[in-house]
């Protein structure tokens, strides 16, 4: 059961859509109950994996764990060319690898908790195709509970992938009037970007396949082993390191590649808004987390200021070109990119409070901007218009949906006490003393400057919500002509099925700002065991290093030209320039090392 | 005193307000209807209870202490009591924090032991811990009891003939909510549960500032109020990462001993240049929250709300929260002569600002809220000059009368049927006759006449201002004659002559639920200075003396107390010396000036406006262009909208555009170049066979041809 139950969870989407095949396509009522009810199955799962999974300690490594042959890897440690398959021979390892951590299981049950919520969202507001669109919501589904269980990186950039059918036809098909060009344009930017990642993905165990692993390994755990082990030199991982960003960046969106997510936003219907930015942006800070940081840990270093800058750039520029939109949901869109912004600086700042700020904020955000999205949809439900000149003094007529309003407001702007404060002071505190050692943690690449500047844009946070609201919620009562549609089964203010999509996701913002210490803990535990590497370990691998010990057991990363040279803020050319010198680290033989515990 | 028992009191004294808070929100709409004010009652009720009872623990603490640890030069009383870990990352700290014993009589000696340096690591592990002391003991104490009147009074003043008005519920869930917050930023045990209840606060403000939805202007006075707030924190919430980045730890506790043990996280001496920035950065937020110079723009407007919210919030207690901040972090500020002055002088320019502005002002609240921003300029000054005992007493005695002030406002407002601009009523002595009263017992304090609250208050900053800051004095003097004079024109205006009311109003006395708070308020705003007036000993100050020893007082020569060795760095005030004799003259010196010139400005009032009101439009007429610059407030408003909002949004607009069509078109560009590609080969592939095979035959001669030659 306990080796079960992450495949459980993966496969219980699939199979509540095979349902959705059984009843006829007029029969909207019980459509919508299968799927529902499909993905409270799931959730259930998930709840029961997550008590598995907290039942018992692991120190942080993966729980859970399932592992399966499929190309040509059979799981845990077996001699490949003994299992008899022929990829084995030729010393491929890529197999069916699930399991959870305590930044992943967080994620997970993100996912299986909006789903639902999402599903149930849109009950009144998809008349057409009813049948279709819940099969692709299951489906999408899917692929995002698989992205966060994945163990074997093919495994997950097939679901990474996968994630882009689903949503590709929900915004193509239930989307606004500009539907088609926000489905092609969202399609191609993150495919276009994952296809490089792709590609770094491939090289990086090549690289360890040609130098010395004795077999070409998909294995997450494996490389994450011999990345401690000092398998990978930085120059290497300069290279691959941008080539994982590319997709991951896009996805995130940052700056300034983000320029599909507001169209896509704008145009999706509420549910793909609430899971487009709830969860799916969430694997691009995940793939930065599980893979770029874990992997390439000199890179990451070398690439923090820049990806820093980015960020900030983006926190400041979104903000304000979110004060000025006419759309209530491109202006949650814009949003979005501005609060992801602090989730990778919190996750390049390199420390444990960083991460665990940004761990936090990528499912605060999911809560908080999903919710909004919802809210936003039962207004646009009932008023058929999002634009601010159109709305005002909502207050006096949906007084309950006012009151979610500004709790999510609040939660998104960081008022202590919810759960957007807490992600986001442990962020700004990871940055701001990043450059100290702290926690068994080498010094990092940001500073208190970064911390200072992006917090500019929590002001401006404060800003262009509130005026949202005030536009939206306060003044005089106007209405557009013929409004509020209160067609089928709708009423003025929201109804009971509408409160009960909105009020647990508010319940779960004030638990988790009031309590977040389990939270915390648990993303702790496995940034320190699957994250970062702590000095000691970065010293007993300086030692395969050879001529290289003395500089990195300086516990700083000095010893490391590239990074010198690209903490003078030069152009990507000079760090590239820097990592020419680099013999000693290219030439060190790398012996790559069985278990390095710290 | 039992600290299990002081943290149960803590915790009634914010969950109680909490639950009433919740029980009006969730009961309030269907089940209590007009009797939600009940559950604000009890909630508030009980916090004033436990508060009173912490106030007697704590006055019993000192009491024990002052007996039994004088020998060692002044005691400590003061207990930092854990509840819960809150937000928890890093290693945990190996040894709890020392929890303070409840009475601690350290010699100050042994604070200035070398210690070795701390450790290089600095675990990030908050929790939610209570600091209990004499400070954050009066200040609970002050908060909960004014808020139980308040609350009291809003039960009448929020109905009309008997009926609850629209948002009745809201109005005790907000004002319960607001209670617990304040009590959350005064108990809070570490910064960042100050910063907690600093927002926390804010956001009940901008709540009720908004709480008449419907009216543009208070919409946008809410919005303001908000915004104008977040600019402070910013400087505030940048100020914390500071503290934590220099220090390691955000307890109060902690941080204070480093500084007193002048060493940071990395074991070296303190930079006092670091702490001067520190300091700035705390001010900022002190002056958004307290509406000091240049954040004072929103207090004003935030009259919008309803009268008790001004009184409670905008008067008696939100808005001190900036002066409690500095009172509290006086181990910061103390080190660093820079800070201390800009405190000093932006409160003594706030203070004279503010009540020219108050000067010719027509809108009651208004006149009041600009009165308020400049009695908190003078607590500013107070601090700035060392002494925060005197600040934190001026401060107790002006939530008295400056919440009496308010709800007699909002008396009269609501009695005119909500109109509350001078110009349209006078002669209410008539028709009013106990609110006459109350207002005028009021504005003796607030104008500071002798033997009312705000005299033996507002006398002690003057004096300690006079000594370390002759100008910022004198400037205090002239804001004090101004005071007295602006709060009679206002008296004046609204009580004497001839009875006249708006159209349409039948003026009625308000019920017994409105004038007995304001009678207890009155109270208080006769008798609150006794606490700290010479003869009896000063109990008040003598109270909070403990809090502030090692701190303000230990900085300067002040009052009765001796001059303990000073502190790492100089102070101007050490440089004064004030010999027994001639302090006792100047004082009682500026005593009779003091009271003097109130009764001489109130004197003038009643010339102006009491008997000869064409006085008032002769020299308006007179001096249009001053008149003007008063009437529109220095035209700071309308400043910053140019310097600062508009090319904001203009920014905003760029960044969008440039989104719009520059990045997005960048972007378009990149995926042309495929497409373009596409286009330059579509016309190998027109589909006519013959090219095909002339392709196919090239190409195979070309394959054919290498490999021969090979």
């Amino acid at each position: 059961m306990t080796a079960w139950i992450l495949t459980l969870v993966i496969a219980s989407p699939l199979v509540g859509a095979a349902l959705l095949l059984l009843p006829r396509a007029e029969n909207r009522r019980v459509i919508e109950r299968i799927a529902l009810w499909g993905s409270l199955v799931t959730l259930l799962l998930t709840v029961v994996a997550a008590v598995l999974f907290f039942r018992h300690p692991t120190d942080g490594g993966f729980a859970l764990k399932l592992a399966a042959s499929w190309l040509g890897g059979t799981g845990e440690g077996a001699d490949l060319r003994e299992a008899g398959n022929p990829l084995a021979g030729a010393g491929i390892d890529v197999a069916y690898r699930v399991g959870v951590d305590g930044i992943s299981i967080w994620l997970l049950l993100l996912t299986a908790f909006l789903t639902p919520l999402a599903l149930a969202s849109s009950f009144t507001a998809i008349r057409e195709r009813v049948r279709e669109y819940y099969i692709l919501l299951l489906l999408l589904e899917v692929g995002m509970l698989g992205v966060f269980c994945s163990l074997d990186l093919l495994l997950f950039y097939v679901f990474f992938e996968f994630t882009l059918v689903p949503l590709y036809f929900l915004i193509g098909i239930w989307g606004g009037p500009e539907k088609r060009k926000a489905a092609n344009k969202f399609f191609i930017y993150t495919l276009g970007g994952s296809v490089l990642t792709f590609a770094g993905v491939l090289f990086t165990a090549y690289y360890a396949y040609a130098h010395g692993a004795g077999k070409f390994t998909l294995n997450i755990e494996e490389l994450m082993r011999l990345a401690r082990g000092g398998a990978f030199p930085p120059n290497v991982q300069w290279w691959v390191f941008l080539a994982l960003a590319a997709g991951f960046a896009i996805k995130v969106p940052l700056f300034p590649l983000h320029t599909w997510l507001p169209l896509a936003h704008t145009e999706a219907p509420t549910a793909g808004s609430v899971i487009l930015a709830g969860v799916l942006l969430k694997l691009g800070t995940y793939g930065f987390c599980r893979l770029s940081i874990p992997l390439l840990p000199d890179a990451s270093r070398a690439w923090a200021p820049a990806l820093a800058v980015l960020a900030i750039a983006g926190i400041i520029y979104t903000a304000l070109a979110a004060w000025v939109q006419r759309d209530v949901k491109k202006l949650i869109a814009y949003s979005s990119v501005s609060h992801l912004g602090f989730c990778i600086l919190g996750l390049f700042s390199m420390k444990l409070a960083g991460m665990n700020g940004a761990v936090m904020y990528m499912v605060n955000h999911g809560l908080s901007t999903g919710a909004l999205f919802l809210v936003v949809g039962c207004v646009y439900e009932r008023y058929h218009t999002r634009e601010f000149d159109k709305l005002g003094g909502l207050a006096r007529r949906m007084p309950v949906a006012a009151f979610f309003l500004i709790v999510f407001t609040l939660s998104s702007i960081g008022l202590p006490g919810l759960n957007g404060f807490v992600g986001e002071f442990l962020v700004l505190l990871g940055a701001a003393t990043s450059n100290q050692v702290t926690d068994g943690l080498a010094a990092g690449p940001l500073g208190f400057s970064y911390a200072a500047a992006a917090a500019v844009g929590i002001i401006l946070g404060a800003v262009y919500m509130l005026y949202m609201c005030g536009r939206v919620l306060f003044g005089p009562l106007v209405e557009p002509a013929h409004t509020p549609d209160t067609s089928h089964g709708l009423s003025h203010d929201l109804t009971r099925r509408e409160v009960g999509i909105l009020a647990p996701i508010a319940l779960a913002c004030l638990l988790l700002g009031v309590y977040p210490k389990p939270m915390l803990s648990s993303i702790q535990s496995a940034a320190q065991a699957n994250v970062f590497q702590p000095i000691e370990v970065r010293q007993a691998s300086a030692g395969a290093l050879g001529d290289a010990a003395p500089f990195v057991a300086m516990g700083s990363e000095i010893g490391i030209p590239m990074l010198a040279v690209a903490q003078q803020e030069g152009p990507p050319a000079t760090v590239a320039a820097g990592a020419d010198d680099l013999e000693w680290v290219t030439s060190a033989r790398f012996v790559p090392q069985e278990h390095d515990s710290p | 005193m039992d600290i299990a028992f002081l943290k149960l009191l803590g915790i009634v004294i914010l969950t109680a307000p909490l639950g009433g808070a919740l029980v009006c929100g969730a009961l309030g709409p269907r089940r209590l209807k007009d009797r939600t004010h009940w559950a604000s009652i009890f909630g508030v009720g009980a916090a004033a209870a436990a508060a009173l009872a912490l106030l007697t623990q704590v006055v019993g603490a000192v009491r024990t202490s002052q007996t039994s640890g004088h020998e060692a030069g002044g005691s400590h009383v003061s207990a930092t009591i854990p509840v819960y870990d809150w937000i928890a990352t890093g290693a945990r700290p190996s040894a709890s924090p020392p929890v303070a014993a409840p009475i601690k009589g350290l010699p100050r000696e042994d604070a200035r032991l070398p210690h070795a340096p701390m450790e290089l690591s600095s675990p990030s592990w908050f929790r939610v811990e209570f600091l209990v002391d004499p400070l954050s003991a009066i200040m609970l104490a002050t908060v909960t009891c004014i808020a139980l009147l308040i609350v009291i009074y809003s039960r009448d003043y929020m109905r009309h003939h008997d009926h609850a008005e629209r948002g009745y519920e809201r109005f005790f869930a907000y004002l319960a909510l607001f209670v617990f917050s304040m009590c959350a930023l005064v108990l809070g045990g570490n910064f960042l549960l100050l910063y907690l209840g600093w927002e926390a606060v804010g956001l009940c403000s901008y709540l009720l500032i908004g709480f008449y939805y419907g009216k543009p202007s208070a919409a946008a006075a809410a919005k303001k109020a908000f915004l104008v707030n977040r600019v402070g924190d910013f400087g505030f919430g940048l100020g914390i990462l500071l503290i934590y980045i220099t220090f390691g730890t955000l307890s109060y506790h902690d941080v204070f001993d480093m500084i007193a043990r002048n060493v940071d996280v990395t074991g070296a001496a303190l930079d006092p240049s670091k702490l001067t920035t520190l300091a700035l950065l705390l001010f900022c937020g002190a002056a958004g929250k307290s509406a000091q110079i240049p954040l004072y723009v929103w207090l004003p407007d935030a009259m919008e709300g309803p009268s008790p919210v001004s009184a409670l919030i905008h008067a008696a207690t939100m808005v001190t929260a900036g002066v409690y901040m500095i009172a509290r972090c006086g181990a910061i500020f103390v080190h660093s002569e820079t800070a201390m002055l800009v405190v000093a002088v932006i409160g003594g320019c706030t203070a004279i600002f503010s009540a020219t502005i108050a000067l010719v002002q027509t809108d009651m609240k208004r006149i009041l809220a600009y009165s308020t921003i400049s009695q908190l300029g003078y607590m500013f000054l107070a601090l700035g000059v060392y002494a925060a005992d005197s600040a934190v007493f001026h401060l107790f005695t002006h939530a008295f009368f400056k919440a009496l002030l308010f709800l007699g406002a909002g008396s009269v407002m609501h009695a005119m049927g909500g109109v509350i601009d001078l110009r349209q009523f006078s002669g209410l002595r008539h028709a009013l006759p106990k609110t006459c009263k109350l207002i005028l017992i009021g504005s003796l304090a607030l104008a500071g006449v002798p033997l009312f609250s705000g005299f033996f208050s507002k006398d002690e900053i003057l004096h300690h201002a006079l000594s370390v800051h002759p100008a910022l004095g004198i400037m205090g003097l002239v804001t004090a004659a101004l005071t007295a004079f602006y709060t009679f024109r206002m008296f004046f205006m609204a009580f004497a002559g001839p009875l006249r009311v708006p159209e349409g109003v039948h003026p009625h006395e308000s019920g017994s639920w409105m004038i007995l708070p304001m009678s207890l308020l009155a109270i208080g705003a006769i008798f609150a200075g006794y606490l700290g007036v010479g003869f009896v000993g000063r109990p008040f100050h003598a109270f909070l003396e403990p809090v502030f020893h090692n701190t303000f007082l230990a900085s300067t020569l002040h009052g009765a107390h001796e001059v303990v060795a000073a502190a790492p760095a100089g102070h101007a005030g050490a440089a004064i010396s004030t010999g027994a004799a001639a302090g006792f003259m100047a004082e009682y010196g500026l005593l009779l000036a003091s009271g003097g010139l109130a009764i001489l400005s109130i004197l003038a009032a009643y010339v102006v406006y009491g008997k000869n009101p064409w006085i008032a439009a002769t020299v308006r007429a007179t001096a249009p262009r001053v008149y003007g610059l008063l009437w529109n407030k220095y035209y700071v408003d309308e400043a910053y909208d140019l310097a600062l909002v508009r090319p904001l949004r203009a920014l905003g607009r760029l960044c969008f555009w440039l989104d719009e069509y520059i990045v997005d078109g960048l972007v378009w560009l990149i995926a042309f170049v495929p497409q373009a590609m596409g286009y330059g080969a579509r016309g190998v592939q027109r589909g006519a066979l013959q090219g095909y095979g002339l392709a196919m035959g090239v190409g195979l001669a070309i394959v054919v041809t290498v490999v021969l030659t090979w």
